[in-house]
């Protein structure tokens, strides 16, 4: 029947198959927490229309004909806002399947459940329910239909990208990627994220491909749309370890030889395409929005035709829906949209700014990019500056909100309260969470203010005002680079606003490609650097040599260090590490009693790293090197030496190779004689006949 | 005057030691016109009154008793000898001859044989007011067969990487594979104010370059640099994205040897900006130009050293520095200039077949019923009767005795083809003799002591 299918389609080309697409209104991670605590991602309204209805005017608008929204947390909330709204009316020219289950923890799941369940035919176009575009994707999918015609099969995906140069401010610093492409085929044959790197590696192997031309892009911005072949949902299936669409793509560009499989890439320029992931990105893309960049998905348009939604533009983009009251003396500066029957009282300023419906806001408020949504109550004297107020809450009078505060749902604020830059506050107990499962059991007997059961703590009224509700999130410190703290940082990463001032102070006299001493000599000062911050980082939090051993690598390989200046400058640490920590102060015995427990935890990072003889030797001069230099501290070397051959870090037979090498400076010579005389007189008596280390051991 | 020329002819063909044995690279005759004539024109065609020509005294001495760079070279040429021996490179050549320079510079190597439009070059060095500006073309397919080499030679050579911005002129970076084994690595802040990067491999850099005066003088305060193309150019490149003000900030910690170095290259920056004249900086800051968009820095984002390449897309632009670029160079060089097939003094007989594509030198003496097909005769050349030469090359005072048969073959300067010798795709050393009636395909014949060198 299929054969017969795809004779029809050769017989009559004009007729294209139905395009279908596979909508994940889920993010699988914990970004938006706590307002997705209340809502899912999908359904937080963005221009006081929910994303969701973006991403689905988007695939209508551009030819999709059926589509698959697959949802997991809260599906029940985004299935009955889908089903109320235009999509689901049987005038839709696009057919809204909705698939829930449970059990989708990542985009892997959720394909591979496409592959089992068939649903896919041909080609489709896979994308997020959080993403904001008005891209024409024709001319991509008639691209990668083109190239799956000529070679059969070998091209599985088409990625959409969107020219923006860096800095840019709808570019997400967390999502910023690297594309290393062929210029003539537009085949990716490189990507990776460039967060929090340097310098950007580019494997060799990806410049053999026949062609005489690459591009290396950093002007690109991963719209999260791709055109997808059905046998991307395959090989989903087929390789169970691939959750994300990062891993599909690096997997297939890694196993690009064995599998055969490629990916291309398409640019646009003029369209627009962004994925909300962060707060950051939800502030960019609503200030787009307003501004009318991805025209025709306009605030005034009412393209969710819903009743009542409708609003006027007027100059400066403003907006305004029905019933909306304006006070004496407020101004509404530029780039504002606010939504029907909401009142604004007198001598307010309010600019860069969208408010929901049913709001009601007084007198003297002051609102730079806030983002107010539905039946707030602001009361008067208020400052608001790039913040989010989610629905239902309240902000009593003469509070201020600094830079990126979230008020998620029905929280109260105040009066009279300034909360910090970064402050979210939530009506759920950050611990709330973990303990999701025993959250009635772990009621510490306070009494809360709150006749809520859930609530088991009291509010702080020194940290949400007198009258407050709501419970302070962790704040969340742009600073923090750990990943995990990433993860419920709700605003992303700061775009750079001198991205050239970091970079070039820290890398100075660096040439561009690492062959200039001085960067070198540069980058292993830095690299020293961050080894004694790793091995602080790791006596902290007790972290495992296998684990240091990984971050070491991963320096080393950032700040491209060969294997033999790690060990140096290794050494050169961990012998450090007392004065690092303590000041330089320390008497000899101080000294070595503080290193050698600190020896014993490491051994096992040095042990990866001291292999070969060579390494040996290289260790022990490090070791020599720093010694001259720490003069006064000679007493503690013999004992630091002692324990790193009982640590099995270095042998004896290089010791003694050592010892008897000639030194290159008199001090050296008087350093090694030091420690010469030493092993002699009291090693002499015993001989080193008698195996393996007796000759060191005579001195334990 | 604004640019001073210097050719660059001192190159001893290294990579062709079977022609060049006994005439250096630049006399090796390609149309019969010694190699060095065609750079020379290509320069007096854009207007170049004086040149520096650097080169040995053995050049020196052909030179003035070569017919055609005396009569067609109207220019002014200024020779400047170096040691032969002396294993100078072509930045040492330059230091060598700094006295004499007053302007920037445009530097040309012997060996490049192209109808490129120089002022393109040119220009981007006067647009951008740019430290280093070069040519470069699409790699040609050589499809002649190539004498003595065993099958197609394989494309295992390693390829140049060359970086350049979204307009194609801004030079990012220049690499060679053989440098890259671990992969290609750039930073970040070079991607943030170039953020395409067009990575070109297949390309020939036709070795002409304009230079800043200043990179001339800064030459000879760093001597350590010998090579324009191997050493001067890849740091000129670099230096384009790192900053001398920090760079003597962390002075103080880094050792004496790197010091020096970035004392150095304080110096060539320092000569830069006191060429970057007030009314220029003054039209730069007022202009809107800008060299970039997306970010609102300055153009150039306030870098100083800027290095250009100008890259053709068609044209001719070979460099003369293999056998097989040697073989492609003649037969494509009857067409870049419109001389008569016959040279007026050459006697030929009325009964031989000469091809339009051909070049008959002078004082030949071609015998009847020869015929000379898609061939370069040189002077003083003497070819007998009943002789067929297709696809050869026959460089100067070389007799061909009756009845051969010469086909896609090189014959140098002073040899003697016996009577009915069969050659097909030879290369025929210096004043070599092949026996009388002697069959010989694909082979390299050249005289023992050649050997010996090898």
């Amino acid at each position: 029947q299929c054969a017969t299918k795809r004779k029809q389609k050769k017989t009559c080309a004009w007729e294209q198959p139905l395009l279908q697409a596979v909508l994940i209104a889920d993010s699988f991670n914990r970004r938006f927490f706590p307002i997705s605590k209340d809502q899912p991602r999908a359904l937080l309204p963005l221009g006081n229309v929910a994303m969701i209805d973006y991403t689905l005017e988007f695939l209508t608008s551009t030819g999709v004909q059926e589509t698959f929204v697959f949802c997991c947390w809260m599906s029940n909330k985004i299935k009955e806002h889908l089903l109320k709204s235009k999509w689901c009316r049987p005038t839709s020219p696009n057919t809204v399947h909705i698939i829930t289950s449970d059990l989708y923890r990542s985009l892997g799941d959720v394909l591979r459940d496409v592959d089992a369940k068939a649903l896919v035919r041909s080609d489709f176009v896979l994308v997020y329910g959080d993403v904001v575009s008005n891209i024409d994707i024709s001319q991509a999918l008639q691209e990668h239909r083109h190239r799956r015609k000529i070679e059969k099969n070998i091209s599985v995906m088409t990625m959409i990208f969107k020219e923006s140069s860096p800095g840019h401010k709808s570019r997400c610093e967390e999502d910023d990627i690297i594309v290393a492409m062929d210029s003539k085929s537009q085949r990716v044959l490189h990507y990776q994220k460039t967060q929090g790197l340097k310098r950007l590696h580019f494997p060799m192997n990806i410049f053999h491909s026949g062609s005489d031309e690459f591009e290396i892009r950093y002007d690109l911005l991963d719209c999260h749309i791709s055109i997808c072949s059905p046998q991307v949902a395959e090989l989903f299936t087929d390789n169970f370890d691939y959750q994300t669409r990062n891993d599909f793509v690096r997997g297939i560009l890694v196993n690009e030889e064995i599998l055969g499989n490629q990916i291309h890439m398409h640019v646009t320029k003029d369209g627009y395409g962004a994925r909300v992931s962060n707060l950051l990105m939800y502030d960019a893309v609503s200030s787009d929005l307003v501004r009318r960049w991805v025209y025709p998905l306009t605030p005034e348009a009412n393209f969710t035709d819903q009743k009542g939604q409708s609003c006027t533009h007027s100059r400066h983009n403003v907006y305004r829906g029905s019933g909306v009251s304006l006070g004496h003396g407020s101004q509404m500066e530029e780039n504002l949209l606010i939504g029907c029957d909401t009142s604004i009282g007198a001598n307010c300023h309010i600019s860069n700014s969208v408010i929901g419906y049913n709001c009601t806001i007084g007198d003297n408020v002051i609102l730079d990019r806030a983002y107010i949504w539905n039946n707030v109550h602001i009361a008067s004297n208020v400052v608001i500056s790039q913040s989010v107020v989610c629905d239902k809450a309240e902000v009593k009078e003469g509070v201020k909100l600094n830079k990126q505060c979230v008020l998620a749902y029905n929280v109260v604020i105040g009066p009279n309260i300034s909360l910090p830059e970064g402050t979210v506050v939530s009506m759920h107990h950050p611990e709330e969470e973990e303990e999701d499962d025993d959250e009635f059991l772990s009621d510490d007997g306070e009494v809360g203010q709150s006749q809520d059961k859930t609530k088991q703590k009291a509010f702080n009224p020194a940290e949400v005002g007198a009258e407050g509700r709501g419970y302070i999130w962790k704040a969340s410190s742009l600073d923090d680079t750990e990943e995990e703290e990433l993860s419920q940082c709700l605003w992303g990463l700061v775009l750079n606003p001198d991205p050239d001032s970091d970079s070039e102070a820290s890398e100075p006299d660096g040439s561009s490609f690492s062959s200039d001493p001085c960067a070198a000599v540069f980058s292993c000062a830095v690299f020293q650097i961050e080894v004694l911050g790793t091995l602080q980082r790791g006596l902290e939090e007790n972290i495992g040599c296998d684990n240091l051993v990984l971050e070491i690598n991963s320096l080393k390989y950032a700040y491209n260090i060969n294997m033999k200046e790690v060990l140096q400058i290794l050494t050169r640490v961990v012998l450090d590490f007392p004065f690092q920590q303590q000041g330089p102060q320390l008497t000899t015995p101080q000294y070595a009693a503080l290193l050698l427990p600190l020896l014993k935890k490491w051994a096992g990072v040095f042990k990866n790293y001291v292999k070969r003889a060579q390494d040996h030797m290289d260790c022990l001069s490090a070791f020599e090197e720093y010694f001259l230099e720490q003069e006064s501290h000679w007493g503690a070397m013999f004992k630091i030496l002692m324990t790193m051959y009982q640590l099995e870090i270095v042998e004896e037979e290089i010791i003694l190779r050592w010892f008897s090498q000639g030194a290159t400076t008199d001090k050296g010579r008087q350093l090694r004689n030091n420690q010469g005389v030493r092993m002699r007189r009291q090693g002499g008596g015993e001989g080193n006949t008698e195996g393996k280390g007796s000759y060191l051991k005579s001195f334990i | 005057m604004e640019f001073q020329a210097v050719l660059m002819a001192a190159g001893g063909g290294s990579r062709m030691t079977d022609l060049t044995y006994n005439t250096p690279k630049a006399m090796l005759p390609v149309g019969n016109k010694p190699l060095m004539w065609y750079p020379l024109n290509l320069l007096e065609r854009v207007g170049f009154e004086e040149v520096i020509v650097i080169t040995t005294k053995e050049v020196q001495k052909m030179m003035s008793a070569d017919p055609k760079i005396k009569q067609d070279v109207k220019m002014k040429l200024e020779v400047v000898c170096i040691q032969e021996d002396g294993d100078m490179g072509t930045a040492d050549a330059l230091r060598h001859i700094q006295p004499k320079i007053k302007t920037d510079i445009l530097v040309v190597s012997c060996d490049l044989i192209t109808d490129a439009a120089l002022h393109e070059v040119v220009d981007l060095f006067r647009a951008h007011n740019a430290t280093l500006a070069m040519l470069m073309s699409k790699a040609h397919e050589f499809t002649e067969t190539v004498p003595g080499q065993k099958g197609k030679k394989k494309t295992a050579e390693q390829r140049d990487f060359v970086g350049v911005d979204e307009s194609g002129k801004r030079l990012l970076f220049m690499a060679n594979e053989a440098d890259l084994e671990e992969g290609l690595s750039i930073r970040k802040s070079i991607l943030r104010k170039h953020p395409r990067v067009h990575i070109k491999t297949g390309l020939v850099d036709a070795h002409l370059y304009c230079l800043k005066k200043s990179v001339v003088d800064f030459l000879t305060d760093n001597k350590s640099i010998s090579s324009i193309r191997g050493e001067l150019v890849p740091y000129l490149v670099r230096k384009q994205f790192s900053k001398t003000i920090n760079g003597q900030k962390t002075k103080d910690d880094v050792e004496d040897q790197n010091q020096k170095k970035s004392d150095s290259s304080t110096n060539l920056e320092l000569h830069i900006s006191s060429r970057d004249e007030p009314l220029l900086q003054l039209a730069q800051e007022r202009s809107c130009w800008n060299d970039h968009r997306g970010d609102m820095s300055e153009a150039y984002h306030g870098g100083k050293l800027r290095c250009y390449v100008h890259i053709m897309d068609q044209g001719l632009c070979y460099r003369v520095n293999t056998l097989a670029a040697y073989i492609e160079a003649n037969r494509l060089a009857p067409k870049l200039f419109e001389e008569p097939v016959v040279h007026p003094s050459a006697v030929t007989s009325e009964r031989c077949q000469i091809g339009s594509d051909s070049i008959i030198g002078a004082s030949c003496q071609v015998a009847e019923k020869t015929s000379i097909k898609r061939s370069t005769i040189g002077n003083s050349t003497t070819v007998k009767e009943k002789v067929k030469v297709t696809n050869s090359i026959i460089m100067h005072g070389v007799t061909i005795e009756e009845g051969c048969n010469i086909q896609g073959s090189v014959i140098c300067s002073n040899a003697i083809i016996g009577r009915g010798a069969d050659l097909k795709y030879c290369l025929v050393g210096n004043g070599q003799r092949i026996e009388p009636e002697a069959e010989k395909t694909n082979e390299v014949i050249v005289g023992t002591d050649q050997l010996m060198e090898i």
